[in-house]
């Protein structure tokens, strides 16, 4: 270098043309200072279709419900077969959808009027269930509406049994949101978590419904153990119900 | 004839009652229980038009309502003797009009009503299977009886202003 020359700084115009540049490399400072935070975020997000992963997953899961349909069809044939052999009540033929127009869940009654009635075939006894299993029975009937007693009904007594166990008992509602299973022994070896379903014994509601699934169990109950029920269905929640004819 | 009964539009908000019953208004719930929509309408009704007319219009919802319910378990002598208190309250002494008068006769009246329900329930229930479970029961009466106690005051007040005019309108 040329001694006595001086540094010049560069021209306010130059510098002015060039700030997109200043921040760009800025933003690049940033990304390199973040260990590449928001560019691999953003790879990620507009990838994620694409990811084997993940397309794998949903087609083995696609493909193990269809595999669990189809056991679950070629089960319910021998289960219907086998139970005509037996002479048994079996699980209803059609099923005739409702939507619930009055629901009274809580107060003194606990009870829902759906829109479908006696001119659709329906009759009071028959099992009424929503997504997640059976709710209760029909009390009775109008041309164009039923009442439905829910299992929470004081009046509501469902025959019941645990699958686990083979346990049978008698789901008794009592005005809260949880029936009272009542078992027919003093030792049903049941605990918390187990799912209860309608009696195969029942003669009232088709067999093996879901009910809902034991909260607490009281062993010291007299005259026999006594459980506390979650139900599965959310009646709180269903706007639409299933009405299982004979 | 009462005076009141003579409009038509006036009996005929009666069926509001069952409507509401049915609607089960969620905003209108406390801990799930809805208030007493039968003693809201016939406490200004009784209060209005006397006795008799609040002792048939109380059997009249009690019969409506009982259609709409499950089971056994009746409102109608509750409804009927409400409303024939109210009615004989409202002939003796000055009008009542009071918002707390107003309450505290709803809240009377939501207990009766309540309470002739839970030993209804209790009574069936000792009968049948399985002792009566006294915890729920206690809930409902008491979440409906201040709630209808609390709605009282706003609904009773706006509906005697109403009838009053009604049956002075006519009068005069």
């Amino acid at each position: 270098m040329q001694a006595g020359r001086r540094l010049r700084l560069p021209a306010l115009r130059v510098i002015l043309q060039a700030w997109p540049w200043a921040l760009l490399l800025l933003a690049l400072l940033a990304v390199r200072l973040s260990k590449g935070a928001g560019v691999s975020d953003a790879y990620a997000l507009l990838s994620r279709p694409f990811w084997p992963g993940s397309a794998q997953g949903e087609w083995i899961r696609s493909a193990q419900s269809l595999s669990d349909q189809t056991r679950l069809r070629q089960l319910d044939a021998d289960n219907r077969r086998l139970r005509d052999l037996l002479e048994l009540q079996g699980r209803g033929g059609r099923e005739v959808s409702a939507p619930v127009i009055s629901r009274q869940a809580g107060g003194w009654w606990q009870q829902l009027v759906i829109g479908r009635g006696e001119l659709q075939g329906l009759r009071p006894g028959l099992p009424v269930t929503a997504p997640g299993g059976l709710i209760g029975r029909i009390a009775s009937v109008t041309p164009t509406t039923a009442t439905v007693a829910l299992l929470t009904d004081p009046g509501s007594r469902v025959g019941v049994w645990v699958g686990r166990t083979q346990r049978h008992g008698l789901l008794t509602g009592v005005g809260t949101s949880r029936p009272v299973l009542r078992f027919l022994e003093k030792d049903p070896g049941v605990r918390a978590g187990d799912v209860v379903a309608t009696s195969p014994a029942s003669t009232l509601v088709p067999p093996n419904l879901t009910v809902g699934v034991i909260q607490s169990v009281d062993d010291r109950a007299v005259p026999a153990t006594e459980a506390v029920v979650q139900l599965s269905a959310p009646v709180d929640a269903v706007d639409w119900v299933q009405v299982r004819l004979p | 004839m009462s005076r009141l009964a003579r409009h038509g539009w006036c009996v005929a908000t009666a069926l509001l009652v069952p409507w509401l019953v049915l609607a089960a208004p969620a905003p209108l719930k406390l801990a799930g229980v809805p208030p007493a929509w039968p003693v809201l309408w016939l406490l200004p009704w009784a209060l209005v038009d006397g006795p008799l007319s609040g002792a048939l219009a109380g059997v009249g919802l009690g019969l409506v309502l009982d259609g709409l319910q499950l089971g056994p378990i009746t409102q109608i002598p509750a409804l009927g003797l409400l409303g024939w208190w109210w009615g004989r309250l409202g002939r003796q002494g000055p009008p009542i009009e009071r918002s707390f008068n107003l309450g505290l006769l709803a809240l009377l009246g939501a207990a009766l009503l309540g309470g002739s329900l839970l030993v209804q329930g209790a009574l069936l229930q000792s009968q049948q299977a399985g002792a009566w479970v006294v915890a729920p029961a206690l809930h409902t009466w008491l979440a409906q009886t201040l709630l209808t106690a609390l709605l009282a005051p706003l609904l009773c007040s706006l509906q005697l202003l109403l009838w009053r005019r009604q049956t002075q309108g006519r009068r005069s």
